[in-house]
């Protein structure tokens, strides 16, 4: 099973996103916290990309692509902003104290530690971040 | 995202439902700020029906407890669903809160 969308560099298409997962959640059969999971993943890979990939003005398209089979799914985020690897980026120490924990830096985290496999390539000057989540 | 409080003995207990996500995490710190602001320095945040929360918000939760900290205040969460709870879990959050299973126990 193979579902494609695509959403503009804008943080208020977020909701559409959402919904979107949950029609894709009820279509596939999937249980209702791996959706919120799968929701919370794409939130934070998206709004990195909204926020740090592009320089210019310009509207551009992310594209999504999710694909279920047997024993897993697999989600690949492709986008032509600059090139960024977000397997490569420091994780936080999550066994600080309130004072000693920074304010951020959770979300890349978040995503490793919720699906099963991240990984990154760059192609034709894109971004292409492919999630895996074992069923 | 909707913010519903109400004052119990101490505490003033804030009632979130709703997600609090990237596209409205700011509204959430004002109304929070604007609490802590009015020098209620004792607060519940009850979690009931908070369904959906990602990093920007969780960050809000953080900036929360670092100030009522400065300001030697408690911060208590309440009746989180299981789904929040593990975002916490996974986070450290966990340890960084006190989180009680109902609002009775978080009102002390």
């Amino acid at each position: 099973m193979q579902k494609h969308f695509n959403i503009k560099n804008n943080i208020q298409q977020l909701p559409l996103l959402a919904e979107e997962l949950e029609k894709m959640g009820e279509e596939w059969e999937l249980d209702m916290p791996l959706v919120t999971n799968l929701n919370l993943v794409l939130e934070e890979a998206i709004s990195n990309i909204v926020f740090y990939a592009y320089d210019d003005e310009r509207e551009h398209e992310i594209n999504i692509a999710a694909e279920k089979n047997d024993n897993k799914v697999v989600i690949t985020i492709t986008d032509d902003g600059k090139p960024f690897d977000p397997t490569k980026k420091e994780t936080p120490d999550v066994s600080l104290s309130a004072e000693d924990r920074q304010i951020g830096g959770l979300g890349i985290f978040l995503i490793g530690k919720i699906m099963d496999t991240v990984q990154y390539k760059r192609e034709n000057e894109k971004n292409i971040l492919t999630l895996i989540k074992l069923l | 995202m909707e913010l519903t409080t109400s004052k119990k003995g101490d505490f003033t207990v804030a009632a979130i439902s709703g997600r609090i996500d990237t596209t409205n995490y700011n509204e959430f710190e004002t109304q929070i700020m604007d609490i802590i602001g009015k020098g209620e320095n004792n607060i519940v945040l009850n979690c009931e029906n908070l369904n959906y929360i990602s990093s920007s918000g969780l960050r809000v939760f953080l900036i929360t407890q670092k100030k009522l900290m400065g300001s030697k205040g408690k911060l208590h969460l309440c009746n989180m669903q299981p789904a929040i709870k593990e975002i916490f879990d996974i986070s450290g959050f966990s340890s960084i809160f006190k989180i009680f299973d109902n609002e009775e126990e978080a009102l002390v």
